[in-house]
């Protein structure tokens, strides 16, 4: 089960890399400041240098979200192992569609849903959950966003056009910040994770750190990933939200660094995710001439609106066919495998790499109705409907009106 | 529910950091370009302390430095 549990862990830490070069890299590919390939690699060796660098690990990878511990439950292997499966599939589906969506958030909601299923809803502290995440996750991007539009601000007003090309070389330096606070971030959450199970199946004193192999696998796990580029969400970022310039990336980054690190110093945990898309929009509003696309931007806000319940699904799921015994890990896993693959392999019919990443995205984020749009959509369409047929009645009787009046005015004519 | 003070300094750290880095490298980038005389080292200077700004945040991020 321990064994099972690390391998989830990291592939979810794979998943993770890769779900977030984009954070950092996309800008930079999307301006030429950095070739795609270059840009991951630096991308890559910064996050595996950031897991080294910080073994600052949170003492619980929930921060309180689950009531652990004393008087609290107590979190079983097998539930880390039923929201690793929520967190891990979310990400593949919201990668599959290009959709930049926090990674840390899917690995929470995973495990709320497993919580919830194993030891009910008393177990997960919602206020917690809103002033940790949901208030932050509203917060950060605008932060970001209104700095980056000041900052796009400035960085035009200042150069001249022909100078702004000079913005290039500054943006490798702050795309890297971006990446190396990332590395120091993400990498540690799956530690967290691994090391609470390695101490939830007794291999490890309680209150320990992560052992050295634990930091070792997970940083070469998120850099592996963040190789191989997540070049859907690339592209989202880079190209579909607004044209970016290099005068826009260096400003867009800047703020996200600025953003990422002045929080995490002052206590805040933010998602790198949401504060860079925040950045990226901001820039596309700050500069003259610049568009942003809403539809899209709208996509992605409402991937992050459902991150949480979606993985929380899937992990609730998983944690109840879970507890059924050594079979239902089986059968989870049996999916697990499954449902990755499946979206792998249909992911090959469109395949986005660093040779088609700077193509315009045709079919771009398109998540899926949920039921509760469905039935908005529904209900729009049967007002719709009302309406027309209200106008239509509105019609008819004001012909029917005009008719007669029409008939007497002929008469009158004809009379005249 | 959250703490309104602190994050009122985290959105004033950020404001004033991330407009600083891109001023200054805005402003090294307009002092280099055709630059006579002055300007160019002044340019220069401007670059190297935004580089300096980028330094202190690989110093933020690194808990090793300020433990």
């Amino acid at each position: 089960m321990v064994a099972l549990v690390i391998v989830l862990a990291l592939f979810f830490d794979f998943t993770n890399g890769f779900h977030d070069t984009a954070n950092a890299m996309a800008t930079p590919i999307a301006t030429g400041a950095l070739k795609p390939k270059t840009a991951v690699a630096i991308a890559a060796s910064l996050n595996l240098v950031g897991a080294f660098l910080s073994t600052e690990v949170a003492r619980t990878i929930s921060g309180g979200l689950i009531r652990e511990g004393d008087g609290g439950i107590q979190i079983t292997p097998v539930m880390i192992f039923a929201g690793l499966i929520g967190a891990t599939l979310w990400n593949m589906v919201t990668w599959f569609l290009g959709l930049p969506s926090s990674s840390s958030h899917a690995l929470f909601g995973g495990l709320i849903g497993a919580a919830i299923v194993g030891a009910g809803f008393g177990s997960v502290d919602f206020a917690v959950l809103m002033s940790k995440v949901v208030l932050p996750a509203l917060l950060a991007p605008l932060t970001a966003g209104l700095v980056a539009f000041l900052a796009t601000k400035l960085a035009y007003s200042i150069t001249k056009k022909r100078q702004r090309n000079g913005f290039k070389h500054g943006q490798v330096f702050t795309s890297s910040l971006v990446s190396l606070a990332h590395g120091t971030n993400d990498a540690q959450k799956t530690m967290g994770v691994i090391t609470l199970t390695l101490i939830a199946g007794g291999f490890q004193a309680t209150g320990s750190g992560p052992a050295f192999w634990v930091i070792a696998v997970c940083a070469l796990a998120i850099a592996l990933g963040t190789y191989t580029g997540g070049w859907r969400i690339i592209r989202t970022m880079g190209k579909g939200l607004t044209e970016i310039e290099p005068g826009q990336g260096f400003a867009a980054e800047a703020s996200t660094a600025a953003t990422i690190l002045a929080s995490s110093h002052l206590g805040f945990a933010l998602s790198t995710t949401q504060v860079s898309s925040g950045s990226v929009i901001g820039t596309g509003i700050g500069r003259k001439g610049a568009s942003v696309r809403w539809r899209t931007a709208g996509r992605i806000a409402l991937g992050w609106l459902i991150t949480i319940p979606a993985a929380g699904l899937v992990g609730a799921l998983a944690a109840l066919v879970a507890s059924t015994g050594l079979v239902g890990i089986l059968i989870d896993t049996v999916v697990a495998v499954g449902v990755i693959a499946a979206i792998f392999l249909y992911s090959r019919s469109n395949r986005v790499d660093a040779r088609n990443v700077h193509d315009e995205p045709t079919v771009l984020v398109r998540p899926k109705k949920t039921r509760k749009q469905r039935q908005a959509d529904a209900k729009k369409r049967e007002a719709e409907a009302k309406l027309l047929e209200a106008e239509e009645w509105r019609r008819a009787t004001e012909a029917e009106r005009a008719v007669p009046h029409r008939t007497t005015e002929n008469t009158d004519g004809a009379a005249s | 529910m959250i703490d309104w003070p602190a994050f009122f300094i985290v959105l004033v750290a950020t404001l004033v950091s991330g407009c600083l880095v891109v001023t200054l490298y805005s402003l090294g980038l307009r002092l280099v370009d055709r630059a006579t005389g002055w300007q160019r080292p002044l340019g220069i200077a401007c670059f190297v302390a935004s580089g300096l700004v980028v330094l202190y945040g690989v110093y933020l991020v690194i808990p090793y430095f300020h433990q």
